[in-house]
């Protein structure tokens, strides 16, 4: 008798078990297709990089953190340094002080005309990559820019005194701001839409004006999706490579060919043909981005993992 | 007289929002409006004339025949091959995403939390940052400069796994699929037969974000095609631009790509994804924070 329960019981145990291990199977091959990009395009070229920046990649022997040295070593990587921060500070403040002003404000006027405003705001997104500069390098352009009028009363009166008299950092932070803060507004928007009407109300009653409803209510109630925004544009903006690469379209005294970090890795692979040392400062760039990702997946609670 | 009209209350407070707006408004809209105008003007009608004196059917007919015929056809060999990555990329990151994030979702399994936590991660760092080394790979293995080459690499799309993943989490109903498991559905049937047909909102919203990335991808394609048969629309334009000089202002050359053209050139990168932009707001709100706590 017992031996019978005791044989069903681990029948099914086994049974159970069987099935889980049929079912994890099956979890993974509808991963797979994924697994496999994954693997292709997010581990493996970050360890072949990795790999590949203690070579000699022209002999091919191994020779440490040479490349490395030479990285460090080259006059223009600081320089480059210095311009992204540069650019980083400009664009993120840009960003944060525009998006959450923009966006505060539209939630305080009526929401028909609010709405209209943030698709206006909306669609420069529409203008990405190559296309923002094409665009930019004409409206900096006094000869044929629609801020003509503008450009002429600061005394600009070609497209080298526009650039000069704005800073390369502040253009290129001008022509990101103008393509990606439509988004995040339309973003905001929906998120200061779905705030709690009785805080709302509770304030309103207690005397508070639309300016301390804004500042002192909606937000610090935003202020963690703005700082999310502002670390993500960060990251991103250390990997500025399109605006500085295309500034030669303007023509040869425009070029700014090493003026950012992922333009100089780009310049050691295709000018010089030294992959170890693109690959050096490609794993620097890409571990900076890395370690930002592990801050905000581990330490807030932004996206949700379970 | 003046009792009669309700008073004029000029609140500076409510000026200064409408001002700040109102400015906005010209600094966003402006140069795209500029730019949408500029395409049916001539190069000296864009020197001489007020910055947004309209051109005429002439002129936006010469400069439309400039650009599409210069160099063989060339910008249509290029809107070509854009829509060729696209279709494949969107389709690939498609055929990825949406099972991968059904199985997050709906099901335990080891190693779930680590794919979990390296898509997030990937997700995060910016795709910008892997260029190189995805180059460094893709010539490793003979696959740059090939139209492969940029759809596999443009199917990887983390984001889209997450968005699925998301969707999923919150939408599946568990007492319909409890009982489909119980009456003997494997997991594949319950994904084909119950999610897949939930499903058509997810599918299309990781297909307008794997659009938008595909279709304006500038950094990845320079640095992976070599061969300018290969380019698409975004390479292509600073291709135009640079082989003519027509933004440098330099004293001319018999070259027919001007600035009108590079305009309309410009036109086509931009207006693919205005068009579906203007008919697709909506998505962006649901998309961008979508999983991130509110406030």
């Amino acid at each position: 008798m017992a031996s019978d329960v005791r044989a069903a019981a681990s029948d099914r145990v086994r049974r159970a078990r069987q099935k889980a291990r049929r079912d994890t199977r099956m979890s993974y091959l509808l991963l797979a297709p994924y697994l496999i990009l994954l693997l292709m395009f997010g581990l493996f070229p970050i360890a072949y990089a990795f790999g590949l920046s203690f070579f000699d990649t022209i002999e091919m022997v191994f020779w440490g953190f040479t490349n490395y040295q030479f990285v460090f070593d080259d006059f223009r990587v600081p320089a480059s340094v210095v311009n992204v921060l540069a650019f980083v500070a400009i664009w993120v403040t840009l960003t944060m002080i525009g998006v959450a002003m923009l966006s505060l404000m539209l939630d305080s006027i009526n929401r028909k005309t609010a709405n209209t405003l943030r698709t206006i705001y909306f669609l420069p997104g529409a203008v990405t990559s190559s296309a923002i500069v094409v665009l930019w390098l004409f409206v900096l352009d006094p000869s044929v820019s629609p801020f003509q009028p503008v450009l002429h009363t600061l005394g600009w009166g070609t497209r080298a005194d526009v650039i000069s008299g704005i800073g390369l950092a502040g253009v290129f932070a001008i022509m990101a701001y103008f393509s990606a803060s439509g988004g995040w507004i339309v973003v905001f928007g929906g998120a200061l839409s779905s705030l709690p009407t009785e805080v709302m109300e509770a304030a309103r009653i207690d005397g508070a004006n639309r300016f301390q409803l804004a500042t002192r209510i909606k937000l610090p109630m935003i202020w963690r999706s703005l700082v999310l925004m502002g670390i993500l544009s960060f990251a991103g903006g250390l990997q500025l490579f399109v605006e500085p690469q295309l500034m030669g379209l303007a023509g040869p005294q425009f070029a700014q060919n090493d003026w950012s970090l992922n333009q100089m890795a780009f310049q050691y692979a295709f000018r010089m043909g030294d992959f170890g040392a693109s690959a050096a400062l490609s794993t620097l760039l890409v571990g900076a981005s890395i370690v930002i990702a592990l801050v905000i997946v581990f330490a807030t609670k932004f996206y949700k993992i379970d | 007289m003046s009792t009669r009209t309700a008073p004029m209350r000029i609140n500076p407070g409510r000026f200064v929002v409408f001002a700040t707006l109102a400015f906005a408004v010209c600094f966003y809209g402006i140069p795209l409006l500029w730019l949408f105008i500029a395409g049916t003007r001539s190069e000296s009608s864009l020197l001489t004339q007020s910055p947004f004196a309209l051109g005429d059917w002439d002129s936006f007919a010469r400069t439309w025949t400039n650009l599409t015929t210069y160099n063989n056809f060339q910008i249509l060999t290029w809107t070509v091959n854009s829509l060729i990555y696209v279709v494949g990329g969107v389709l690939l990151s498609l055929i990825a995403c949406i099972p991968a994030g059904y199985a997050l979702a709906a099901s335990e399994f080891p190693g779930r939390r680590l794919v979990l936590i390296f898509t997030l991660i990937a997700m995060i760092t910016p795709s910008t940052a892997v260029v190189l080394p995805i180059f460094l790979e893709l010539n490793m293995l003979g696959l740059s400069n090939t139209y492969a080459g940029l759809i596999l690499a443009s199917g990887f799309f983390p984001f889209g796994v997450y968005l699925t993943y998301v969707y999923f989490s919150t939408s599946l109903p568990k007492g319909v699929m409890d009982s489909a498991r119980v009456d003997g559905a494997n997991r594949f049937q319950l994904f084909s037969r119950i999610a897949l047909p939930l499903a058509r909102p997810i599918i299309a919203l990781v297909a307008f974000f794997s659009f938008l990335g595909i279709w304006s991808n500038y950094f990845l394609a320079f640095v992976l095609l070599s061969d300018d048969k290969l380019y698409n629309l975004p390479v292509g334009l600073t291709a135009l631009v640079s082989g003519s000089g027509a933004l440098s202002n330099l004293p001319s050359n018999d070259v027919p790509i001007k600035k009108p053209e590079v305009v309309l050139a410009a036109i086509l990168v931009v207006l693919p994804v205005l068009l579906i932009f203007m008919a697709a707001q909506r998505f962006v709100r649901s998309g961008m924070l979508s999983g991130a706590e509110k406030g």
